[in-house]
């Protein structure tokens, strides 16, 4: 079960599944792009694919998931929570409205979702659970405080339900993306960062067999993209000092340079994403900087 | 009846514009070079100056024409500046779209491509399939763009289609330094040809006159807002090469290349740019291109355009014969 499935990410979570023939529940939105990406995958490979419209931030979404499923009398033993919303903006930009929305999703319906599951995937002889969080619950970014704490609930939440879970052989992994084309914004955005940064954003279709592999090796954490792992590994030499030069260096480097920024709207905007996930670009592109 | 047709000394404009003045309309085209030697010579064709980037040349070229084919873009794997693709691909539709709602033109026919389609599974892609990887070249990238405006002026009252062509081949100008023509070409000419190290990759062809056809039934029976792929046969590397040699009985010989060294060769081209300042032809992202199935589904426009697609080998006959009298002429590369 892949929740956020209808584009971005998800979108590329269930090709790949289908892929490695396995059959699929597709949660998102309602709107013609789920159709679209059931109809497309049932032609392409023999496998049964269930669809859920639902909006999983209003309080009864999640609930709703669960009882269809169980009415259906269907088992769960793969579920991936891929729903999120991403943002880059500052604090004061949002509205109380957008964040409340976001946390919910992001926090609450992994985590209710998670619950409602876990008597069906400990059923099971083996279960997994991969969480999808980001590189951003590792930094703290700029225009990125909301999401990023979202994203380090997720890492927490995962690495601790590991533990828990490791007896009821129930395998929980976190996926921790750095920059990803999900979307149109993000795709020009990403186009519009510096050469290094613009090396590090990968697509979604290149990640998600890193991160299905990892979910069935039973990886803990996984951090797709050599690059991306580079980064990791400088953030845990650095001193923080000198990490908080590069991040408020970096911030300067945000503003788009091409005239593909044209298209972005001049004002920043919250576009909700199925997998928002955060370009640490300028993390990137200034660490490099200070290397070399 | 007058029509304008944007992009006529490019490949699929320049026949566009001629099969169109053959039928007796009256064509404005809109040149930037008006000395080009891509313009096409019949005596229905009138040509105008400008450019889509500079509105007010569009408006003086659209004076008076009821209908709109825009096929004008920039059609290149790469720019070492993406913007141009911006600047030509998207704001130029974007005015001659602005021009064509303004004087109420009857239909507008946007050309554009498979390429926003994207790569394919196994079965063929049609037109509402979903994009299954990220937008690697900033053609596509922008020919996407440029269509999603299309789709807003087609709301705000301009009837307008858009036609995505696949791989086009067949007899009419050389405009574009890696073209199917020019594969053929070099195939035919018995020289060494390379082709990706998995020769079962599928590609779709579209016939020249096949796409200028499907243009011209968009513009009789295209439904505005719709999108109608024009293809012609998907066929695997190794199939397409095996109907040219057993057409033109070629020796030429084929190179399989894996993709890691054609990504490499690609590299270099772009390094190769960076020192000498000239633009690539092809960049390593573009490799990826090439090592993919890209087969489409042109039943959308069959069954509701009664679009018809000639059978490759058919095709490919005119298609060599015009070729091999070419042989002695370099092709040219603008």
């Amino acid at each position: 079960m892949i929740t956020g499935a209808s584009e971005g990410f998800g979108k590329a979570l269930a090709i790949e599944c289908a892929r490695r023939k396995m059959n699929l529940i597709l949660v998102a939105l309602p709107g013609p792009e789920l159709y679209s990406l059931t109809n497309f995958i049932k032609r392409n490979y023999l496998v049964d694919v269930m669809i859920i419209e639902k909006d999983l931030c209003k309080d009864e979404g999640c609930m709703e998931v669960y009882n269809e499923i169980t009415a259906l009398n269907v088992e769960v033993n793969i579920l991936i929570n891929n729903a999120g919303i991403g943002s880059t903006a500052f604090f004061e930009e949002g509205t109380i409205n957008f964040y409340e929305k976001q946390i919910k999703l992001n926090v609450l319906a992994t985590t209710i979702i998670t619950r409602l599951f876990l008597e069906m995937l400990k059923r099971n002889k083996h279960s997994y659970i991969l969480n999808v969080g980001s590189m951003a619950s590792f930094f703290y970014l700029p225009k990125k405080q909301v999401y990023g704490a979202t994203k380090s609930f997720i890492y927490s939440f995962s690495k601790s339900l590991r533990k828990e879970l490791r007896k009821d052989k129930v395998h929980v992994t976190v996926l921790c993306p750095g920059g990803m084309n999900t979307n149109l914004r993000l795709t020009l955005m990403n186009k519009t960062g510096s050469w290094i940064s613009r090396l590090s954003v990968m697509n979604p279709e290149e990640v998600v067999p890193i991160a299905i592999d990892g979910l069935l090796k039973r990886k803990e954490v996984i951090i797709p993209g050599r690059l991306n792992k580079f980064f990791m590994f400088l953030d845990t030499v650095l001193p923080e000092a000198i990490k908080k030069i590069i991040t408020g260096h970096g911030m300067k480097k945000l503003n788009a340079n091409n005239s593909y920024s044209r298209y972005l709207s001049p004002e920043p905007v919250m576009i909700p994403v199925s997998r928002g996930i955060l370009p640490n670009l300028l993390i990137s592109y200034s660490a490099i900087k200070l290397l070399l | 009846m007058k029509i304008l047709v944007t992009g006529a000394t490019g490949y699929v404009g320049h026949s566009l514009a001629l099969t169109l003045a053959q039928q007796g309309n009256h064509v404005h085209i809109l040149v930037r070079n008006i000395k080009s030697s891509f313009i096409p010579q019949h005596p229905n064709i009138h040509v105008f100056a400008g450019d889509i980037t500079k509105k007010e040349t569009i408006s003086i070229a659209m004076q008076g024409c009821e209908k709109v084919f825009h096929t004008a873009a920039l059609v290149q794997h790469y720019a070492s500046n993406p913007s141009i693709f911006y600047e030509i691909n998207v704001e130029g539709t974007r005015n001659v779209l602005d021009a064509a709602l303004q004087f109420g033109v009857q239909k507008f026919i946007f050309t554009s491509t498979c390429g926003v389609i994207g790569t394919s599974l196994h079965e063929p892609m049609n037109e509402t399939d979903p994009r299954i990887t990220g937008f690697d070249s900033d053609y596509d990238l922008s020919k996407f763009l440029a269509e999603k405006i299309v789709i807003e002026y087609s709301k705000k009252g301009l009837p307008a289609v858009i036609v995505s062509a696949s791989k086009v081949f067949g007899p009419g100008i050389e405009t574009h330094p890696i073209s199917v023509n020019s594969t053929i070409k070099r195939f035919i000419e018995g020289k060494l040809t390379f082709c990706p190290g998995n020769p079962h990759f599928i590609s779709n062809y579209v016939f020249i006159d096949d796409l200028v056809n499907g243009h011209i039934l968009a513009m009789e029976k295209g439904t505005s807002g719709e999108k109608y792929i024009l293809g012609g046969e998907s066929l695997s590397y190794a199939e397409f090469f095996q109907a040219i040699r057993s057409i033109s009985g070629t020796r030429g010989i084929l190179l399989p290349i894996p993709k890691s060294i054609v990504r490499l060769y690609g590299y270099w081209h772009v390094v190769q740019s960076k020192l000498l300042g000239k633009e690539p032809v092809f960049s390593a992202k573009s490799v990826k291109q090439i090592y993919c199935n890209k087969s489409f589904s042109s039943s959308k426009a069959i069954n509701e355009l009664g679009y018809s697609i000639t059978p490759f080998v058919k095709a490919l006959q005119p298609t060599i014969q015009f070729l091999n009298s070419y042989l002695c002429i370099t092709p040219a590369i603008q």
